[in-house]
């Protein structure tokens, strides 16, 4: 442990990292405990997937176009967005058969980006990064739209926390109360976007559903409000991405599927202390 | 006096020519407890939802104290059935009742004091204060079946439909939430989806017989309707001094 923060303090690419790896946790932490508990984590999954059409088509445009505009974060930013809007789209006004409808934008997302990147001259090294993530090649422009996007997720659960915690539990009763269900789906669904692109720094998009959900899934098991919920899962996200950080450092391990493993064994952890607990009181 | 609930003539269906709700009119006024009964999908549930105005009539009109329901808040609590909502979301029983009072949220997003202080009187009226910090999920069927009439009076309504709220509780259970409703009916006018007609029958005035067409009989004629063994059938096609009949002569 001691070589690791040694090397954190020499090294600023492992500071940078794990400063992303930090911001990322409490977007994660945040927007996650929203995921759970709605339980949209198919809905968040094909959001998550489908950003790599963004990446694609910025790789391509600048490789064979050579505009650089669009950034692979930016393009991923507007392709998520979009994706959220149209898996919205779905989730509200076909009740039957959404889950194939979100299955194609889940796969025809995926299926675009690789091909953007396969017809994109030179070696394709981003793929791979986008699709499992490194976080060790997080920029000091990066941190910055990070923490511009986790100042906007935090901002927004300020203002409409109640908002969105009434329509994740009980749509019913926030339609009668007055509220614009709709439209604060779509905006919890953006949120959900927002965060899918933070988190692809970090581990890459096929496992950003482990990110978002795992630490919120295993803070859900020890809190009673869904306040204590996201600020526990921030806590746990946290924890996770240091300890995932140090083993990947320590084990020569690649970053993102270690700190998504991480993750996993303290889900892991938590259940059986949760069901040991419930045993011991004989429930 | 005016009706607190008003339809006349509403047909209303899913799919085009297979109407669920068939040239439905009826009154109901303020502070009559009202129960609905009916067979699975005979449209008990299609019925609430167009009185809460989730769905437009084909033809018809439905008036909730003269105004068209489609507008929110529309004076109107829903307590939904048990298995409708997640049990295991993270809520206290306090901040489940809070969410009656989202009509008055302030743009900051905070609820005010005085939003709190409402939610635990609704908490002391249905006898649950003690549990204000428990998590909902804690709760027993009888106790989240008040929780969530808390949630519903917190709102101020002056409408409150319930959705077979009896199911699933025990006698005990069952009787309070009787007394209880028998207590809210004073000040509120209640609707109450119900498959237990037995255990309300006391306290109602009329009886709503949904299937397809919507029957309003007093508890007397339905009371006839049970002593004939005729619950759900009469109901189909004919109206029910006929059906009465044809069941006297068998």
């Amino acid at each position: 442990m001691s070589s690791f923060l040694a090397a954190l303090l020499t090294y600023p690419f492992l500071s940078m990292a794990l400063l992303a790896g930090g911001l990322s946790a409490i977007a994660g932490g945040i927007i996650g405990a929203y995921v759970v508990t709605k339980r949209i984590a198919f809905i968040s999954g094909s959001i998550s997937h489908s950003v790599l059409a963004g990446v694609g088509l910025s790789i391509f445009l600048a490789r064979c176009y050579n505009i650089t505009i669009l950034s692979p974060l930016m393009g991923a930013l507007i392709v998520g967005i979009l994706s959220a809007f149209l898996a919205g789209w779905i989730y509200l006004s076909c009740r039957e058969r959404q889950d194939s409808a979100l299955a194609a934008i889940w796969s025809v997302g995926m299926a675009l980006g690789i091909l953007f990147l396969a017809k994109s001259p030179g070696f394709s090294v981003e793929l791979s990064n986008f699709l499992i993530g490194n976080i060790l090649w997080v920029q000091r422009s990066d941190l910055a739209l990070l923490a511009l996007l986790d100042g906007i997720i935090l901002i927004t659960v300020f203002f409409l926390h109640q908002r969105f915690a009434a329509i994740c539990f009980d749509e019913t009763q926030a339609t009668l109360q007055g509220i614009r269900v709709k439209s604060l789906y779509f905006l919890l669904l953006t949120l959900i976007a927002i965060t899918t692109v933070i988190l692809m720094q970090v581990v890459g998009i096929i496992l950003v559903l482990t990110a978002l959900t795992l630490p919120s899934a295993t803070a859900g098991l020890f809190t009673k409000t869904l306040s204590g919920m996201m600020w526990l899962g921030v806590l746990i996200g946290l924890a996770c991405m240091f300890f995932g950080l140090f083993l990947a450092y320590t084990w020569n391990f690649p970053v993102g599927a270690t700190i998504a493993l991480t993750a996993g064994c303290a889900y892991g952890i938590a259940l059986g202390m949760k069901s040991k607990r419930i045993g011991k009181r004989g429930i | 006096m005016n009706p607190s609930i008003d339809v006349k003539n509403v047909t209303f269906g899913y799919r085009e020519r297979d109407p669920v709700i068939i040239d439905a009119s009826f009154q109901i006024m303020p502070s009559q407890l009202v129960a609905i009964i009916g067979p699975n999908g005979g449209g008990k549930t299609t019925l609430l939802k167009l009185l809460m105005g989730f769905l437009e009539p084909w033809q018809g009109t439905i008036s909730i104290f003269r105004k068209r329901p489609t507008r929110y808040p529309n004076g109107i609590a829903y307590v939904p059935q048990m298995t409708s909502f997640d049990r295991q979301f993270p809520m206290t029983v306090f901040d489940l009742v809070l969410t009656g009072r989202l009509f008055n949220l302030p743009w900051w997003g905070q609820y005010r004091k005085q939003d709190r202080e409402k939610a635990m009187s609704a908490l002391e009226e249905v006898h649950l204060e003690e549990f204000a910090k428990k998590p909902f999920s804690s709760l027993s069927g009888g106790q989240l079946q008040r929780a969530l009439i808390a949630r519903a009076l917190v709102s101020e309504p002056k409408i409150i439909l319930l959705d077979e709220p009896l199911a699933h509780l025990d006698a005990t259970a069952e009787n309070e939430l009787v007394e209880l409703l028998g207590h809210i009916r004073k000040k509120k006018t209640i609707l109450m989806v119900t498959h237990n007609i037995q255990s309300i029958l006391s306290s109602v005035e009329h009886i709503l017989c949904v299937q397809g067409r919507v029957d309003v009989m007093t508890k007397e004629q339905i009371c006839e309707h049970f002593a004939l063994g005729l619950y759900h059938y009469p109901l189909i096609d004919a109206p029910h001094e006929h059906r009465l009949a044809e069941g006297e002569k068998k």
